[in-house]
């Protein structure tokens, strides 16, 4: 066991000022002492104390070394290291509130790469507890913000934090409060979108279930901030953890003036319930989200009028994701400059993604915006597991796409995303090796969308059908010449005419794969083959010289198409076979070939 | 006159001593995952052995919390195991069985128990 193990920061400033040098010198002077096994370097990307860099993070005890020089390398392992004496001249006492998971993760590689900010209390504290909240700064920068900042000042401070929606549009966010807040008359409400519908997504729910008082708290600020008294949280009645959590959290904060009539002394009131969403994906989007508040079915509506100005019961109406909303406690506290200070030019701060499908270290993962699909995937996720070849990474979910391995340097940001042909989406990302068929795949989501689409207007309704139909018959082997075209017609017409954001981007995933595994699609239509081996229909088994005539797959075959003598190889009836694969998996030999 | 961020500021200071009167300042803190993701991995089973355990005295001196997800989805359900001036202990896949094995060996041997640790 490790007695220590130090951190080093590597991001672009502090790598400027050379903390690749301080690394070698460290390495250097731990060897020399002898204290190689007794301490453990970790790199870690941006930590987001830039004004401080060069430092480190010496752990046990979370001591922060700022402004590091060559010379003190030898002090610093002398004193605390061997002698077990932090030194007071060099440590940096701040109370940030990104990244508090360092104390107790910052050592492992999966978390020391990550940078937390809307997650940065999730695994530390106890959910269900105000206190374990509250001695983290918490409601602090609800309590700043009405002691020392006018409504005007906290937009202000939004938008100069470059902040852009987490929801899948990433429309600016200080610009949505403030045409809200411009819209005149006293009742307007504020909403949470924590309806999370994309199938394998989890953001939302684990930020809630982690840390449902950010999201509070981020909903006050706003609600201030745009003049608002009501807010509500809605949320799908799949999540009951959330839900109860969420509960909980409104109760606690009910109870310390922190909800209701004149919080903290002051003359605004505010106050918080929860709807819940019966589960359709749709519903997500904000039009059909607020009929569905107001008690109709939720089905989208044009646009404009915007919610920010005709939203709940026609009033001017502030919505936005969850991890929106977590991030803005954080921006008021440390400042839209720090905040601003992270990211790309035109994303700013980080995305959490829910990492998935074939990855080692799958789970959820908050990165800077700008940080690379690789480097989530293998600096993170630690690679691909089984020795297998990356195929293609998803984002965002049913309405995003796939990218190849050759776009694996695209960094998440909007542009970026959206210019290789996915979007950012709310953070799924799911990773695919070798035995993923992209059609397939396209299928798949598509099936999702069609399936989910709320039939109000033409495109979607139709438009989606059609494709699936087409994507149908390829997988069945009954493809024909011009589907492929057909598929991009068709697509880019439900795009353009779709009324919402579902229609508008249901084709992404097949437009996608045929824009980068357009061989595929020829492959399944022209030769009926599958390369992956996924599609049933376009596989054939054969038994190959290497059968020794064990017997074993005529045993499994349940359809009895494959004979043989003992000790002699085996043949299966293509007529008979079903194309199953159990023959194939239970060959001890390999003697079954799929192709 | 007093401002919100005073009485946010006294509320901290009553919070945090809070804590401290459930035992924070315990020498040893134990953490179970307790997300939807965690409870059915089953982590449910995970913090009643170590309820047990210190309703019934068999460890002394810990102070045991539920936390949400860390994000470590494949190793679930988690464990932390955290002892002032030492490195922060992180088990994975922990069921009941493991969890009596670690307050035996961890809690009260002193022995970490590297082959489940998370690195
Ligand atoms: C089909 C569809 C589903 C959506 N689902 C969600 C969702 O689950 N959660 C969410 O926050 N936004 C969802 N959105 C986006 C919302 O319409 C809206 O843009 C978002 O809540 C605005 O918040 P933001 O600016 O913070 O991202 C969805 C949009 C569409 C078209």
């Amino acid at each position: 066991m490790m007695e220590y193990a130090i951190t080093i920061c590597e991001g672009p400033t502090c790598i400027g000022r050379h903390a690749d040098r301080l690394r070698a010198i460290l390495l250097e002077e731990l060897a020399k002492r002898g204290l190689k096994d007794h301490v453990r370097i970790n790199i870690s990307g941006c930590l987001g104390m830039c004004h401080k860099g060069p430092f480190l993070v010496v752990n046990p005890g979370y001591t922060i070394y700022g402004g590091v020089t060559e010379s003190d390398i030898p002090v610093i392992v002398e004193e605390h290291i061997v002698k077990d004496r932090p030194i007071a001249r060099l440590a940096v006492q701040e109370d940030h509130l990104f990244n508090r998971f360092y104390r107790i993760f910052g050592d492992v590689g999966f978390f020391g790469k990550q940078m937390r900010i809307t997650l940065r209390n999730c695994g530390i504290i106890d959910p269900e507890n105000i206190d374990d909240y509250l001695a983290l700064r918490g409601y602090e920068a609800l309590a700043k913000v009405l002691t020392e900042m006018t409504p005007q000042q906290v937009i202000a401070e939004v938008k100069q934090s470059g902040l852009r929606g987490r929801g899948g549009a990433g429309f600016p966010t200080g610009l949505k409060w403030e045409l809200t807040a411009k819209q005149p008359g006293p009742e307007k409400y504020v909403i949470c979108n924590a309806d999370e519908g994309d199938p394998g997504a989890f953001m939302d729910r684990s930020a809630i279930e982690g840390d449902p008082h950010t999201i509070l708290e981020g909903m006050i600020i706003g609600g201030y901030a745009i003049g608002s008294n009501h807010g509500i949280v809605y949320i799908r009645a799949e999540y009951p953890l959330a839900v109860r959590r969420l509960e909980i959290a409104i109760q606690q904060a009910r109870q310390h003036n922190l909800l209701g009539k004149g919080i903290l002394g002051t003359n605004f009131d505010f106050d918080i319930e929860i709807r819940l969403g019966a589960g359709a994906f749709v519903c997500g989007e904000e039009t059909a989200l607020i009929q569905s508040i107001e008690g109709a079915r939720g089905m989208p509506r044009p646009r404009p009028p915007f919610p920010a100005t005709s939203g709940l019961f026609g009033k001017p109406t502030l919505i936005n994701n969850v991890e929106t909303w977590a991030n803005i406690p954080v921006i008021i506290l440390e400042g839209a400059k720090w905040f601003s200070s992270i990211g790309t030019e035109t994303s700013k701060g980080t995305k959490v993604f829910a990492l998935a499908g074939c990855v080692v270290n799958t789970g959820l993962v908050e990165v800077p915006m700008g940080t690379t699909i690789r480097q989530v995937v293998y600096d993170i996720g630690g690679g691909i597991p089984g020795g297998k070849r990356l195929t293609a990474v998803q984002t965002g979910g049913p309405s995003g796409g796939c990218l190849p391995e050759s776009y694996l340097d695209t960094p998440v940001d909007y542009e970026s995303l959206a210019k290789a042909g996915s979007i950012m989406g709310s953070g799924g990302m799911i990773v695919m090796d070798e035995t993923a068929c992209m059609v397939d795949v396209a299928r798949f989501f598509l099936e999702f969308t069609q399936s989910e689409s709320c039939g109000k207007c033409t495109p979607c309704r139709e438009g989606t059908k059609r494709m699936l139909e087409i994507l149908e018959r390829i997988v069945q082997g009954k493809g024909r010449p011009g589907d492929i075209e057909r598929l991009e017609r068709l697509g880019n017409m439900i795009k353009k005419a779709s009324l919402c954001g579902l229609g508008q981007s249901a084709p992404n995933p097949v437009l996608s794969t045929i824009r980068h595994f357009r061989d595929e699609y020829q492959q399944h239509i022209e030769q009926k083959r599958c390369p992956a081996g996924v599609c049933k229909a376009l596989l054939t088994y054969t038994i190959t010289d290497a059968c020794v005539g064990c017997g074993a797959c005529k045993k499994v075959c349940p359809v009895g198409a494959i004979s043989g003598t003992k000790k002699e190889k085996h043949v299966i009836d293509q007529a008979k076979c079903i194309r199953c694969g159990q023959c194939y998996t239970t060959c001890k030999f390999n003697a079954i070939s799929r192709s | 006159m007093v401002t919100p961020l005073d009485l946010i500021r006294k509320k901290r200071a009553e919070a945090v001593s809070r804590i401290i009167g459930k035992g924070y300042l315990a020498a040893k803190r134990v953490y179970v995952g307790m997300a939807t993701c965690e409870i059915a991995a089953g982590s449910k089973e995970v913090m009643e052995v170590f309820k047990q355990a210190i309703a019934k005295g068999i460890v002394k001196d810990v102070y045991l919390s539920q936390k949400g997800c860390a994000g470590r989805c494949n190793l679930e359900p988690t464990v932390e195991v955290i002892e002032t001036g030492k490195m922060p202990v992180r088990y994975g896949r922990i069921d009941a069985d493991k969890a009596r094995q670690i307050i035996e060996k961890h809690l009260k041997g002193g022995q970490v128990i590297e082959e489940w640790v998370i690195g």
